[in-house]
């Protein structure tokens, strides 16, 4: 099986440590998407498996072999760079073959296989041009396209569609899942945007700070964040987080007091962080539901919903509300109302996700 | 067009200055060529007597014919093609890896060997200590001596390092993941990225071997193997002071500064052959420390 795995994976420069310990297994054929902020060593991870960063420490194995010291050309790995890193002197059909010249693959086969992975890719029209002479677009699909031809045992990508406008973007995006789908090849992918991760991943490592802070699939991460970490960086716009201490019967916020739903187990005056996802507020009370009081600050209109930016005491709000195709209605919003079975509850202090009924 | 309005009076001035200096250094640089032109035209009398200013006095092709007549002319065209050619590839090969090498932040001792090429820069062992090396290598009077001694050149490789250095990591990455090894990544993606660098770098060879003068003077004595510009100096030093010559020369037209003149265009001609073809790579060439990515 061609998956990959990592245990106790370390990076350090020197005395300055930047990847502490990680663990991750990815199936054969899975889609793992690596997110977090800027500098949260997803890259230097992926940089890792490829072979383009000595690893510290730890073991790194792919398809069962240990790779810890394999040069890169000898791991079978095949990896998209961010910006492409098209050879500039070379025509596309020339980019594509370039790996497989130095495998001295021979030349007919290596026409068959660039012909087919351009049919696949749509660039069939485009293989006598030089990069310059591409669209961005265009350009991203040759850089996969080179992956592509080497039927790698496991794709790399590297922030690839970081560089292109949002309207490509989610071109590309819905061409790399359909891509995935079709060939099916082991792929660990690196971005910082949430919505690339939750739109192709088959599950999601977040991490921060060189750690992993949780692995599952986009619906588990996005329904049981394992800490406010989690909660405040999937979801767009992300989970509300309000302080809170809990009561008999709930969360007391300020001089609101949310119902919960399930026990509190003696719980109670314990400092939390109360979460709530901005498209689960509803504008109209229903059963189950606690209003909680708010101060518009201002609405953005998307089209179909728009965002009520808000604040509740010190804690700054974003809800989310259907328009109808009007957003006259929302200005006058004094109370949203909080489903209990919907309220996600994390320790004040340390952050993680408390399950009170445990 | 340029319109004069649009310019403040500073910027007319500034302008009239700038062609006129560019005119007096155009004049500077073109005259001497066109008088030695004229010179290797001329009459012999005609030179002696200072009489040639801007075009042949008494056109004649006599110099030339002297010249051209003499076997050692041709022997040190020869060996001055060698000398160029042989010297610009070993030139190239010792710089195109040796300015890969310094570029590559994986290499270890990095700063040390950078600053070691760059010191020979500054300092150098001196004529006596360069002269006694080669005396003891036994590459004195050689012509693989020549070839070899001069090979390295410090500045060019640290004008292909930056280029090289300003070349994208991920370029490199890339053909490491496409399974290139070290030579092949400088081989199949730097030097075909880096041509402009490159041109250059060989333009500079060509051109210092080609008028390489003072050490293949000190370095070799056989006249086989002596390039033209020593055979000039050579020709030179004979005829100015060969009184046979100068009866010879008033009778058949030519004089010891004609024939000088004739050989120095003669020298010139392959240069300025060369240089069109490679000049807009040059160009580009000397703007390298101003490009980033």
């Amino acid at each position: 099986m061609s998956g990959v795995n990592l245990s106790g994976i370390v990076k350090a420069y020197g005395a300055l440590q930047v990847v502490h310990g990680i663990d991750l297994n990815v199936a054969e054929k899975e889609f793992v998407v690596l997110v977090g902020p800027s500098g949260c060593g997803k890259s230097t991870t992926l940089r890792m498996i490829a072979g383009l960063e000595e690893i510290t420490d730890g073991d790194l194995m792919i398809d069962g072999r240990r790779m810890n010291r394999v040069a890169p050309k000898d791991r079978d790995v095949a990896m998209v760079f961010q910006n492409y890193a098209l050879y500039p002197h070379l025509n596309v059909a020339e980019n594509m073959a370039f790996g497989l010249r130095i495998r001295k693959m021979p030349k007919d086969q290596i026409k068959t296989t660039i012909d087919d992975v351009a049919e696949i890719l749509g660039l069939t029209p485009y293989l006598d041009r030089r990069p310059a002479d591409l669209s961005g677009g265009q350009r991203q699909r040759v850089a996969m396209g080179r992956a592509i031809v080497r039927h790698p045992k496991v794709f790399l990508f590297d922030e690839p569609l970081s560089n292109l406008d949002a309207k490509l973007r989610t071109q590309m995006r819905a061409e790399i899942k359909r891509l995935h789908n079709r060939l099916g090849v082991t792929s660990v992918y690196v971005t910082h945007d949430q919505v690339e991760a939750m739109t192709l991943a088959d599950r999601i490592v977040v991490m921060n700070d060189g750690r992993i802070e949780q692995i599952g699939t986009p619906m588990e991460l996005f329904n049981n964040p394992a800490n406010t970490f989690v909660a405040g960086f999937l979801g767009s716009p992300p989970m509300n987080q309000m302080k809170g201490v809990l009561t008999e019967t709930g969360a007391k916020i300020g001089n609101t007091e949310l119902r919960l739903h399930g026990a509190i187990n003696g719980h109670q005056g314990r400092d939390v962080i109360v979460g709530v996802r901005p498209e689960h507020v509803t504008l109209a009370e229903s059963e189950g539901t606690t209003a909680l009081p708010i101060n518009l600050d201002l609405v953005e209109p998307l089209g179909s919903e728009a965002l009520l930016h808000a604040h509740h005491g010190e804690d700054n709000l974003v809800f989310k509300a259907d328009t109808n195709g009007d957003i006259n209605h929302l200005y006058g919003v004094g109370t949203v109302h909080v489903p209990a079975h919907l309220i996600k509850l994390f320790d004040a202090e340390t952050g993680r996700a408390l399950n009170l009924g445990a | 067009m340029m319109n004069w309005n649009l310019y403040s009076r500073g910027d007319k001035i500034f302008a009239i200055v700038v062609s006129i200096l560019i005119g007096m250094f155009t004049i500077a640089t073109l005259y001497p060529f066109i008088y030695i032109a004229a010179v290797s035209f001329s009459s012999g009398f005609a030179a002696q007597a200072g009489k040639v200013v801007l075009t042949p006095i008494n056109f004649t092709l006599e110099a030339y014919g002297y010249i051209l007549k003499d076997p050692q002319f041709w022997i040190s065209y020869r060996n001055t093609f060698i000398y160029t050619i042989g010297g610009t590839l070993m030139s190239l090969a010792f710089i195109i890896p040796g300015a890969y090498a310094l570029s590559r932040p994986q290499l270890k001792g990095r700063r040390f060997f950078n600053l070691f090429v760059a010191f020979t820069m500054w300092f150098n062992a001196g004529l006596i200590p360069f002269f006694l090396n080669m005396r003891d290598l036994g590459l004195l009077d050689s012509m693989f001596g020549i070839i070899l001694a001069f090979a390295v050149n410090a500045f060019n490789i640290i004008l292909l390092r930056n280029f090289f250095e300003a070349i994208p990591q991920s370029f490199e990455e890339a053909a490491r993941m496409d399974g290139a090894n070290d030579f092949q990544v400088l081989w199949k993606v730097f030097v075909p990225l880096s041509k402009p660098a490159i041109a250059t770098i060989t333009l500079f060879c060509i051109v210092s071997r080609w008028n390489g003068f003072f050490w293949a003077m000190v370095l070799l004595q056989s006249e086989e193997k002596i390039p033209l510009q020593v055979f000039l100096r050579h020709t030179i030093s004979n005829l100015s002071d060969d009184d046979e010559f100068a009866i010879v020369q008033t009778a058949a037209g030519f004089s010891a500064e004609t024939v000088t003149a004739a050989i120095i265009v003669c020298s010139i001609i392959p240069v300025l052959i060369v240089y069109p073809f490679i000049q807009k790579y040059f160009e580009k060439g000397i703007l390298l420390g101003g490009v980033k990515e």
